[in-house]
Parts: structure tokens; C-alpha cells; sequence
């Protein structure tokens, strides 16, 4: 059997002879180098797309949900949370304990009790950051923030307590 | 200025203690070697440095940043790193020659350092008569390391990679001696000072005379090195690392240095034979101001010219994919060394139409004939025409050639081996 091969027309000759292709993919590489060495736009696809992470941080984007935080009232330092359990409820992943307990306070000079927030628990291994529990909070307490370092070295390091979510957690931020 | 006055002064310094005859002989050549090793292999670790660099760049990313400004100090990081790496050598291996393989290796690609001139004057160790034979001669002793490291490792990936480098550059050698005979036509000596002298006498670069040659070496130069696209003996994908897949620590950083050093070897032969080493227009004129600074200057820019076509090393590798073995046997065998003994052919022609012509009807072309074949304008215009339409004769021809040539050979290949109607013998019994 004889294979048909289809005979190249005089530009596609012309073109393998000059090796067009050769210089095309020489002329990307070169626009490339050129475009890292002034720095053109990344996006573009002239410029440099690496970020130096460490060094410089990274923009999260705007709707971004990481690490919980417990917010604070920025003048008594007293904490917003009201022990409602309404953010536990809205959590689908049941990763959210709030423990409250009763103190006795004198309201108009009669005594009453007050349900206040004692202890709470965020597992952040369970959690999925759908950031339902920031919807639910009627005092804006909980919220997820931009930060996204959550890593540690144990299981149990993921279970992050109250002095955890109101204070933040320790890492070492590097500079160089 | 100033900073190359201690010269002359170390010069008459030295010759207080010792005669004139060992200072020019034994002192200076070996303050010379002292500074061209060193140099050297700053020289090539950096080429690493860049290498990273400009590979990064090329694909968008920003390469060794983190030690010192941008990086600068990492070569220097990646030597202690492997000097304080064990020195694994396999249970199986051939000792002596697996330890004596990457110090050939690295012998060959530094000895002909021996001979690159980097200047005028004092900036060359040796200004050999047979420069340029030297150059390829001692080169071409790396091979050996190739393949001795190959044998030695009784690893069959650098076995393989051994016998790949053996093949291609004994084939890849052929074209690049021969490309090289071109541009001696013209300087009429071996010496590689010599060369550029001829080069600077004719105010000229060879390049323009000879594209074909200069396009040859440089293909060839880097198939001799191992270099991407060329890189099979050490081909990643197919065989770990080629021939160095059982070395490690500071033998294998060796292995590395000599690849570097033999680039800088070729490029710096390149830049010699083709791109007038040292050489560039009007510089001359430095040497009546200061005689030192001349020199410097010169050192300069053939050190600039040996890094643009490093840069198109880096270049090539980074933009092409990797040759199929046949491939690159294809290019070595129907296209380089055809192409290199036309380019000879018609070099001669030329030399020959251009003496020919000289004296005829009151033309004259050519200049003098004591150092090298200095040519008049006319001359000029006339081999440079010359050059450029050998160029297309060569491809046009070798194109016609192998066009289909392999084609041809696939289906010979078809008729011979009868993949149908194989005769049907009875199917093998299981004995035993």
C-alpha cells in the first residue's frame, strides 16, 4: 500500500527553510526574558509571576475567609460575644462549642442572672471556612479574617481556644 | 589608569630579584594561570547563576533570590553545600578510574585555557603557534571522561550515557574542526592571536566572511558540550543523569564545572575565530594614550562577546525541546559535515575569485598578504557577497538533498521487514 503524504505548498517550504519556527519560539523566550528584566505587567504575561512569599505577603482576595477571630469591644476590651450559640447552630461541619455560664449581676438594684461566654472552641481542622457562623453572629463577634497561616505541628493544635481566637494565634512571621 | 599602574610596577619589582628570563618565562606565567583559574571558576560558577537566572526569566519566575541581593551569593552556597556532601562512590564501581573520571574532565576543559587569548599582551598565558589545534585537540579529551565515568559507575542509565556522549561527539567533532577551516583560508595561521591580529589587520570580523562556519561551530560547539538541545547523554527523561548518575558531592560538582568550563572554551573560541576576539573597532587607538588600559579595555570586550553567546547557549536551551537520538545523528552527519566540506569548497573559490580578480582590469582587491588576507573594500564586498549567498547555496542544496530522506529510508526499511505474512509456525511449547 502507498501512504498518501500531502505535498507542503512553496510558503510552507519557505517557512521550513528560513526555520520560521525556530525564530517565532526564540522571539517568545527573548520577549519573556526582556519583559522580566523591565518588569511589565505579570498578567499580561511580560512579567514576573513569582511572589516572594515570605518576604512580602501576598493580597488575599476581598471575600477571602481564613483564620477566626473573636472580636473584641475596642473600648472596655470586654468580649461581644453574648453565648447565644447561634453561630454552633449555623455550623455545618458542628465544629463550634460554646460554653456559657450564669453570673449574678445587680440590674435597677435587684439581682439577676446573666448568661455570659466562659469558654469557646473553634476546630479549625473540621472547619470549611463558609464563614456561616460570621452570617449568624448578631453582635459581629466571630469573624473569619484574611489570615491564613494555620498550620501547626499537632492534631491538637488545630482546636483553637478562646485566648487563641480573641488574641490571635502566636506565629513567627519571616522577613527575609 | 591609575588601578593598572602596580603592572609595570610589580614588573620592575620582579626583576630586581630574579633575570629577565625567568620573570617573562616562569614568574608572570604563573601569576598569569593563578589569575586565569581563579577567574575561571568564578567565571563559571556565576555562568550557573546566570543559567538560573535566565531560565527563570524565561519562563516567568525569578530564580535564586533568597541568599545575599538577588541571589548573587548562591553559587558560592551550592559550593559548600556540595563540597559538605558525602562523596558516595557505588560498591560495584570501578574506583580508580570512577575517581580519576571528573579530574579529566575538568583537566581538559582548563588546559586549553592555557591558550584562549583574553587580550593583547599580557592578558594570554601562551601564545601557541598551533593555538587553534591545541584548543580542539585537548577538548576533545573530555569525551574520554565521559565515557570513563559511564564505564565505571556499572550502572547501566550511565552506560547508556556514556556511549551517547561517545557517539555524538565523535560525529559532532568532525564538523566543528572542519568549520573552522573556512576563516584559517583567510588568517593564514593557527595561532589564536594570530587570528584576531589578522582579523584586526583586516578590520574585519570573520563572521561576515563565513556565516555558514560561524552557524556550524556553534551548533557543533554545543552538541560537543551536552548542551540542551543536544543534552542525550544526560537526557533526564530517559537515563536519571546520563553519565554522572552515580556521582555525587564534590566529584559531581567537577562534572558540572568542566560542562560550564568547556562552554566558556567554545564560546571563547567563537569569539576568537569569528567575532575578532579581542578586537573592536577603533580601540586600538587607546594603546598610544596607556598601553595598560588598552589591554584592560580589550580584556573587556572579548569577555563581552564570550557572554553573548553564552547567552545564546542559555537562549537555545531554554527555548528548544530535547533532539531524538536519530535526529541528532540526522544533523550531525547530513547536514553539518556536508554543509562544513561545501563551505570549504566554496571559501576556496572565493579566495581564489578574490586573487584572481586582484590586478584585473585595473581592480584591486586585495590589501597585503603578511598578516593574514587583508582585502581591499571591493575585496570586501565581494567575499562577504560570497559568504552570504554560500550560505543559501549550502542550505538550498542540502535541503534538496534530505528532503524526505528519511522518509526514503522508512520505507526501505518497510520492504525489508515483512511485518505481514510472517509465516505461521507452531506455537512454543512450554518444556519443563
Amino acid at each position: 500500500m502507498k501512504v498518501k503524504t500531502p505535498t507542503p505548498t512553496l510558503l510552507q517550504k519557505l517557512k521550513r527553510f528560513f526555520m520560521m519556527d525556530l525564530v517565532k519560539g526564540l522571539g517568545l523566550t527573548m520577549k519573556y526574558n526582556l519583559g522580566a528584566l523591565v518588569d511589565k505587567d505579570a498578567v499580561a504575561g511580560k512579567g514576573i509571576y513569582t511572589e516572594q512569599y515570605p518576604k512580602v505577603r501576598p493580597d488575599v482576595a476581598p471575600r477571602f475567609h481564613g483564620a477566626p477571630r473573636l472580636n473584641m469591644d475596642p473600648e472596655t476590651h470586654d468580649t461581644l460575644c453574648i453565648a447565644c450559640n447561634l453561630c454552633a447552630i449555623a455550623c455545618p461541619e458542628d465544629c463550634i462549642d460554646v460554653i456559657a455560664m450564669d453570673v449574678e449581676i445587680i440590674v435597677a438594684g435587684k439581682p439577676r442572672r446573666k448568661k455570659v461566654l466562659d469558654e469557646f472552641i473553634f476546630d479549625t481542622s473540621r472547619c470549611m471556612f463558609c464563614a456561616l457562623c460570621q452570617e449568624a453572629c448578631p453582635t459581629s463577634c466571630l469573624e473569619l479574617t484574611q489570615d491564613f497561616e494555620l498550620a501547626t505541628y499537632s492534631r491538637a493544635g488545630f482546636v483553637w481556644n478562646r485566648e487563641m481566637l480573641e488574641q490571635g494565634r502566636e506565629t513567627v512571621k519571616y522577613t527575609s | 589608569m591609575l588601578l593598572l599602574a602596580p603592572i609595570n610596577f610589580l614588573d620592575e619589582f620582579l626583576l630586581r630579584f630574579f633575570s629577565a628570563q625567568t620573570v617573562n618565562f616562569i614568574v608572570w606565567p604563573l601569576i598569569q594561570i593563578g589569575l586565569v583559574v581563579t577567574l575561571v571558576a568564578l567565571w563559571v560558577a556565576y555562568a550557573t547563576y546566570l543559567e538560573r537566572k535566565i531560565s527563570a526569566f524565561m519562563q516567568a519566575r525569578l530564580g535564586p533570590m533568597r541568599v545575599g541581593l538577588w541571589g548573587l551569593l548562591q553559587p558560592i552556597a551550592d559550593g559548600i553545600k556540595l563540597l559538605a556532601k558525602e562523596d558516595f562512590i557505588p560498591d560495584k564501581a570501578d574506583r580508580w578510574i570512577f575517581f580519576f573520571a571528573p579530574y579529566i574532565a575538568v583537566a581538559s576543559s582548563f588546559i586549553v585555557f592555557s591558550v584562549v587569548p583574553f587580550g593583547p599582551d599580557w592578558a594570554v598565558i601562551a601564545d601557541v603557534n598551533i593555538g587553534l589545534l591545541l584548543v580542539l585537540a585537548v577538548s576533545s579529551v573530555g569525551v574520554l571522561a565521559l565515557i570513563l565515568a559511564g564505564w565505571s559507575s556499572n550502572s547501566k542509565y550511565a552506560l547508556l550515557g556514556g556511549l551517547r556522549s561517545s557517539a555524538q561527539m565523535v560525529s559532532y567533532e568532525v564538523s566543528m574542526g572542519l568549520s573552522l577551516i573556512g576563516a584559517l583560508m583567510f588568517a593564514r595561521t593557527l595561532s589564536l592571536s594570530g587570528i584576531i591580529g589578522a582579523q584586526g589587520s583586516d578590520t574585519i570580523w570573520y563572521v561576515l566572511y563565513q556565516p555558514a562556519g560561524f552557524i556550524i561551530f556553534l551548533i557543533s560547539g554545543i552538541a560537543e558540550n551536552n548542551r540542551a538541545p543536544f543534552d542525550l547523554p544526560e537526557a533526564e527523561s530517559e537515563l536519571v543523569a546520563g553519565f554522572h548518575t552515580e556521582y555525587s558531592g564534590m566529584r559531581w560538582s567537577l562534572f558540572f564545572m568542566a560542562e560550564y568550563a568547556a562552554m566558556v572554551v567554545v564560546s571563547a573560541v567563537a569569539a576568537t575565530v569569528f567575532l575578532g576576539g579581542w578586537y573592536f573597532p577603533f580601540v586600538n587607538r587607546l594603546d598610544s594614550i596607556n598601553h595598560n588600559l588598552f589591554v584592560a579595555v580589550s580584556l573587556l570586550i572579548f569577555l563581552t562577546k564570550c557572554a553573548i553567546i553564552l547567552y545564546v547557549y542559555f537562549w537555545l536551551r531554554w527555548t528548544l525541546p530535547r533532539f531524538r537520538y536519530d535526529q541528532l545523528m540526522d544533523i550531525g552527519w547530513k547536514w553539518l559535515i556536508p554543509s562544513a566540506l561545501i563551505n570549504i569548497v566554496l571559501t576556496a573559490i572565493a579566495v581564489f575569485v578574490v586573487q584572481a580578480l586582484d590586478g584585473w582590469k585595473g581592480m584591486k582587491t586585495i590589501e597585503a598578504m603578511n598578516m593574514g588576507l587583508n582585502l581591499t573594500a571591493t575585496g570586501k564586498a565581494i567575499m562577504i557577497a560570497f559568504g552570504i549567498v554560500g550560505l543559501f547555496i549550502t542550505g538550498a542544496l542540502l535541503s534538496r538533498i534530505n528532503w524526505r530522506s528519511r522518509d526514503f529510508n522508512l520505507r526501505t526499511q518497510r520492504r525489508n521487514i515483512k511485518l505481514v505474512n510472517v509465516p505461521q509456525g507452531k506455537p512454543a511449547v512450554q518444556t519443563n
